[in-house]
C-alpha cells in the first residue's frame, strides 16, 4: 500500500518535472542585461515618528533610456488604513540605486507607484548617456491553469551572481475583483521579477493582487480587515498592463482616475427581489455628491445603475463593488460614460438612459499638497474628499489644513498638536489651504512672536492652542 | 479550586504579616492616630454595604446580564445606600450584605451617570439587625495630606479598610471620561485623589476622614499604578442624593458651550488674570448656538456674577453653575468678543439623558437605543430622528444583512421611523406576523444604506442564545 503511494507520488513528480522544460541558460543570458537590483533608501513617517529604512528588490530595465519597473508595494502609502485612521503614513524614497548584473551601479530618480498593480517606476540618471538592452515582452492571453512559469530571485548582496532561478505554476485564473493570473510556487522575494513561459518568452512581471487598491474610493464600504485578506496573492502582471504603464508612468500626485461622485451599494438579488425589480445585479445609488458628474447626469438617491456603456453590471454583492469602482476609475477623467438606470417611483419602475462626463478622482491624503514648517516642526496638508467623509465634515462650510506630521520635541509637538488635528486659524488668520498656512507661518517667522495661538478642530470639537516659540 | 486555595494561603500570609504590624502599634495604645482610626472605623464600617447587583449590557447586540460586585454606604435611616452608578445604576436585582453579614435585598432608586452616583434602598422588612447610618462630611474643607480611610470590598473581599492620605483635592481629567457602560462622566466634578488602596470592588464605598465622616465616594482606580485612586467629593454626592430622593433624578440645564482654561491665552484674548471663561466650541443646535455665541468668546459674567476658569480644574465648577440653573431660565451672559463686551440672553434647555433607552431586538440580532440630544451631539448625528444601533450580534440576521454598530435606522420597509416608539411598534408588529424579509433604511457616514434582513437567517440562529 505504502509502496503504491510512493510510486504514485514519484510518477506525479515526474509529470510535474516534465512541465518545467525551461532553457535557463538562454533565459539567464537575456536577464543578465535587464534584471537589476534596486536599492532604495527611504524615509517613513507615521504619526509623530519618522525613521529611515532601506529596501532591496528586483527591478527590470524596460526602455533603452533606463526606465526601471520594480515592486513598488513597500512605497505605497495610499492605504485605506491611513485614510481611515487619520494617522497619515508617508513613505518618501530619498535615493535609489540600480545595480546591474555586471556590477555597474547607476543612480535613479523616483517616478511613482501605480495604485492598482503596485508597480514602482524609476529612471536611471547616469552622467553619460547609456544605451540599455531592455526586456522585450511578448503578449499572452491564453493562460492555462497548470502551466509552469519561471522567474528569478535576488540573492544577498555578498553573493555573485545577482540572481537565481525558480519555477512556479499558474494555479487559478481569478476574475473578481479583477482579472488576475494567480500563481503558486513563487515567493514575495521574487516580486518584480520577469516571468517566462515554458518557451522562454517574457510574458509579464510577478506582482501582487493588492485588494487595498480597490478599497480607498468609498470609505463607507470598506470591508473589515480579516486574516484571510492578508494572504498575499502573487501572480502575473501582464505585458499589456506594463506596456500601458511604460507609456505613461504613474507620477506621484498626478490624477487621471475617473470619478462619478456617488455613494453606492451593491444591488443583491434579495433586495432586487424585495423591490420587485427585474434584475439580479446592479449598483444602488445611496447618495449623489453635489455638483459631481453624477449630479449633472441627473442621478438620484435610490436609482439603480444596471448598465454601463451598454454592458450589464454584474455586481451583486458588496464585495464586488470594486469591479464597478475600478471600471469607473479606469475610464479616466473627462471620458463620457453611458448609464442605464432603473428608477422606482410609487411602485412603478422606469428605465432611464443618461450619460456623465467623469471628473478626475479627488486626490488622496498622500497626494494632497503639503507644507513642512521648519520653525514649528510640523507638516500640514490640504483637506481632501476622504477627510470630509471620515470626519463627517460640512463640505461647504468647513475649512482648514490637516496636521500630517509632527516632529517630536518641536514647538508644535510640545504644545500637544498631533497628526490628525485640523488647523482652522493661526494667529487669528483663517487658514483654508497649505498656501494660506505657509503665508501665515512665514509672516510669523518674520515677526518672531513669543507665542502663537492656533485654533484647532479635533474630536468633533474646536480648541485654542497656545504654542510657545523659542526663536 | 486550587487557585482559590492558593489565594487563601496568600491571604493568610498577608494576615500574619499584618498581625505583626498590628502588635507593634497596639504596643503603643496611646498613639492618637490609632485611636482616631478606631473611632472613625466604628462610625462608618457598620454602615458599609457589600453590593452584588445584576447589571445589563447591550453592547454586543444582545442583552447580557452580569453579576458584579461593588460597595456602598448607608446614609439614611430609611435604608438608602449611596453607591456608584457603574455598580448599581443599571441593576436589575441587587443583593446587599451588611456589616453583620446579613443579606438584604435592595432596589434601585435612581442614578446619575454624570457624577457616577446611584442610590439604592434596602428592603428593611428583611432585616432584623440595628441599622447604622454614616454621616456626610464636607469635601470643601479637606486638605492635601489629610488622613483618610477607604472602605469597601476590593476584589470582592468585603469589609475591608485601607488607609492613606489625600493626594490631591481637585484632580481634573481632561477629555471625556467614560463609564464602562459608555456614558460620559465627571463633567461637573473634580476628583479627590488618594493613596489609600482602591481596587476593583471598592467602587461605591466611602472615603472617610478621621472624624468618621464620609468625604467622598470611591469610584476609580488606576490600572498598573500603585495607590492612585479617585473619589467623588461628597458635596457633589449630597446634591445628587437629594435630587434623586426628591425628584427621582438629577435635572440639569444645558446651553451647549465647551470651554477651556484661559491660562496662557489671556494675552491673546485680552483678559485679566482670573477673568472670564473661554468658549472653545459650540454644540450644534444648542441654546448657545441659537444665542449667537461663537468659539473664542469669553464669558465674563452670568447674571452679574463674575465667572472665571484660568485653570482646567475650575471648568467643572463653571459647568455646574450652568447645570444648576432652572431649566428654561434665561442667563444674561456678559460676553467679551475682541474689543466688544455685550450681554446676550441664553435660554437654558434641559440637558436630558446622555444615552437613550435600550432595546434588545432578538429576532434581528441587534440592540438599539433611542437617540438623545446629547448622543446626536457626541456622535455627530444629523438629528435625533431614528434609532441608534448600539450593538450587532456577530452571528445574526442583521449582521448578515450588513448592519453595523453606529448605524441609525431611519426606516423599516421604506416607512419612516422617527422615534423609539415608532420603531418599537413596527418591530413588534413585524416579529408578531413573522415577516419573512425586512428592509431597513439606515444612515451611515452621511449616506443612506439599504439593509435586507431575512427570516431564513432568523430561523437558523443558534439555539440556546438565551442568557
Amino acid at each position: 500500500m505504502r509502496l503504491t503511494y510512493i510510486l504514485l507520488v514519484l510518477s506525479l513528480t515526474a509529470v510535474a518535472a516534465s512541465g518545467q522544460n525551461f532553457d535557463f541558460e538562454r533565459i539567464n543570458k537575456k536577464a543578465y542585461e535587464y534584471a537589476v537590483a534596486v536599492n532604495i533608501k527611504l524615509e517613513v513617517s507615521f504619526g509623530t515618528q519618522t525613521s529611515d529604512a532601506q529596501i532591496r528588490g528586483i527591478g527590470t530595465i524596460v526602455t533603452r533610456d533606463g526606465l526601471v519597473v520594480f515592486d513598488g508595494s513597500p512605497l505605497d502609502d495610499d492605504s485605506p488604513f491611513s485614510i481611515m485612521s487619520g494617522m497619515q503614513m508617508n513613505i518618501k524614497p530619498t535615493s535609489i540605486e540600480i545595480v546591474k548584473s555586471d556590477g555597474a551601479r547607476y543612480p535613479a530618480e523616483y517616478i511613482g507607484v501605480d495604485r492598482f498593480t503596485k508597480l514602482g517606476f524609476c529612471r536611471i540618471t547616469s552622467a553619460q548617456p547609456v544605451e540599455f538592452k531592455p526586456v522585450s515582452f511578448s503578449h499572452r492571453r491564453d493562460y492555462r491553469v497548470g502551466e509552469w512559469l519561471a522567474a528569478y530571485l535576488l540573492l544577498p548582496e555578498f553573493v555573485s551572481p545577482l540572481m537565481a532561478s525558480d519555477v512556479g505554476m499558474i494555479s487559478a485564473l481569478i476574475q473578481v475583483p479583477d482579472q488576475f493570473v494567480f500563481t503558486v510556487g513563487f515567493n514575495q522575494m521574487e516580486l518584480g521579477s520577469v516571468l517566462y513561459d515554458s518557451a522562454g518568452y517574457p510574458i509579464g512581471v510577478l506582482g501582487l493582487l493588492d485588494q487595498s487598491a480597490f478599497r480607498g474610493m468609498d470609505i463607507s464600504t470598506l470591508p473589515s480587515f480579516t486574516g484571510e485578506e492578508s494572504v498575499p496573492l502573487l501572480g502575473v502582471i501582464s505585458a499589456e498592463k506594463i506596456e500601458k504603464l511604460i507609456k505613461d508612468p504613474p507620477t506621484k500626485g498626478k490624477v487621471d482616475r475617473g470619478w462619478l461622485g456617488i455613494y453606492l451599494q451593491a444591488l443583491t438579488a434579495d433586495i432586487a427581489d424585495f423591490w420587485g425589480i427585474d434584475t439580479k445585479s446592479g449598483i444602488i445609488v445611496n447618495e449623489v455628491v453635489k455638483d459631481s458628474p453624477a449630479d449633472s447626469a441627473g442621478l438620484q438617491t435610490g436609482d439603480i445603475i444596471v448598465r454601463l456603456n451598454g454592458a450589464p453590471i454584474t455586481v451583486d454583492k458588496e464585495e464586488n463593488l470594486p469591479i464597478f469602482q475600478k471600471q469607473i476609475s479606469d475610464f479616466g477623467a473627462n471620458s463620457r460614460v453611458n448609464f442605464e438606470i432603473m428608477r422606482r417611483t410609487n411602485g412603478t419602475v422606469d428605465t432611464i438612459q443618461t450619460a456623465a462626463v467623469l471628473s478626475p478622482a479627488p486626490i488622496t491624503p498622500a497626494e494632497a499638497p503639503s507644507y513642512e514648517d521648519p520653525n514649528f516642526e510640523f507638516t500640514v496638508r490640504d483637506l481632501v474628499f476622504a477627510d470630509y467623509n471620515v470626519f463627517n465634515l460640512d463640505r461647504k462650510e468647513f475649512k482648514g489644513v490637516m496636521v500630517k506630521e509632527v516632529e517630536s520635541g518641536g514647538w508644535a509637538s510640545v504644545a500637544d498638536i498631533m497628526p490628525g488635528y485640523i488647523i482652522q486659524s493661526i494667529d487669528g488668520e483663517k487658514v483654508t489651504s497649505v498656501e494660506d498656512a505657509k503665508r501665515v507661518l512665514n509672516r510669523i517667522a518674520e515677526k518672531k512672536p513669543k507665542e502663537v495661538v492656533f485654533f484647532i478642530w479635533r474630536d468633533n470639537k474646536t480648541v485654542f492652542v497656545n504654542v510657545k516659540t523659542d526663536w | 479550586m486550587k487557585q482559590l486555595l492558593r489565594l487563601k494561603n496568600a491571604a493568610i500570609l498577608t494576615l500574619i504579616l499584618l498581625a505583626a504590624a498590628w502588635n507593634s502599634s497596639t504596643a503603643n495604645p496611646g498613639n492618637p492616630h490609632q485611636q482616631a482610626i478606631y473611632s472613625a472605623r466604628d462610625k462608618v464600617l457598620p454602615a458599609l454595604v457589600h453590593i452584588q447587583p445584576v447589571i445589563t449590557d447591550f453592547r454586543t447586540g444582545k442583552m447580557v446580564k452580569q453579576s458584579v460586585v461593588g460597595s456602598g454606604v448607608i446614609v439614611h435611616p430609611d435604608g438608602y445606600v449611596v453607591t456608584n452608578y457603574h455598580v448599581a445604576g443599571k441593576a436589575e436585582r441587587i443583593i446587599c450584605t451588611l456589616y453583620d453579614k446579613e443579606q438584604v435585598k435592595a432596589a434601585l432608586v435612581g442614578g446619575d451617570p454624570l457624577t457616577d452616583i446611584a442610590i439604592i434602598k434596602l428592603n428593611l422588612n428583611e432585616y432584623k439587625g440595628k441599622l447604622t447610618v454614616a454621616s456626610f462630611g464636607n469635601s470643601d474643607s479637606i486638605q492635601v495630606g489629610q488622613y483618610v480611610m477607604a472602605m469597601g470590598s476590593p476584589l470582592a473581599l468585603s469589609r475591608s479598610i485601607s488607609c492613606g492620605v489625600i493626594s490631591t483635592t481637585d484632580r481634573y481629567f481632561s477629555g471625556d471620561v467614560q463609564l464602562p457602560s459608555g456614558e460620559k462622566t465627571g463633567i461637573y466634578n473634580n476628583w479627590i485623589q488618594t493613596d489609600a488602596a482602591i481596587n476593583p470592588g471598592n467602587s461605591g464605598g466611602p472615603l472617610v476622614d478621621l472624624n468618621g465622616r464620609i468625604i467622598g465616594i470611591n469610584s476609580r482606580a488606576t490600572m498598573f499604578a500603585n495607590n492612585i485612586g479617585f473619589a467623588i467629593p461628597i458635596n457633589i454626592v449630597k446634591q445628587v442624593f437629594h435630587d434623586i430622593l426628591n425628584r427621582g433624578r438629577v435635572i440639569r440645564s444645558w446651553v451647549g458651550v465647551q470651554c477651556q482654561e484661559l491660562q496662557n491665552l489671556e494675552g491673546w484674548f485680552g483678559t485679566g488674570i482670573n477673568e472670564g471663561v473661554l468658549v472653545a466650541s459650540i454644540d450644534p443646535q444648542s441654546p448657545a448656538e441659537a444665542a449667537g455665541l461663537l468659539a473664542g468668546d469669553v464669558i465674563l459674567k452670568m447674571d452679574g456674577r463674575s465667572v472665571s476658569a484660568r485653570f482646567a480644574e475650575e471648568l467643572p465648577v463653571f459647568y455646574k453653575m450652568i447645570a444648576d440653573y432652572p431649566v428654561g431660565d434665561t442667563i444674561a451672559m456678559t460676553v467679551m468678543r475682541g474689543e466688544k463686551t455685550f450681554v446676550v440672553p441664553v435660554v437654558t434647555h434641559e440637558l436630558g439623558d446622555i444615552l437613550g433607552e435600550d432595546l434588545e431586538c432578538k429576532e434581528w440580532g441587534i440592540t438599539i437605543k433611542s437617540i438623545t440630544k446629547q448622543m446626536a451631539v457626541d456622535n455627530q448625528l444629523e438629528d435625533t430622528l431614528g434609532v441608534y444601533v448600539s450593538g450587532v450580534k456577530r452571528v445574526g440576521a442583521a449582521s448578515d444583512g450588513g448592519l453595523r454598530r453606529g448605524d441609525v435606522i431611519r426606516g423599516i420597509n421604506e416607512r419612516p421611523v422617527d422615534t423609539f416608539q415608532e420603531f418599537y411598534q413596527q418591530y413588534t408588529a413585524l416579529t408578531a406576523e413573522k415577516a419573512g424579509r425586512v428592509l431597513l433604511t439606515v444612515r451611515r457616514s452621511g449616506s443612506t444604506k439599504f439593509i435586507l434582513i431575512k427570516a431564513e437567517d432568523i430561523a437558523r440562529e443558534e439555539p440556546g442564545s438565551e442568557e
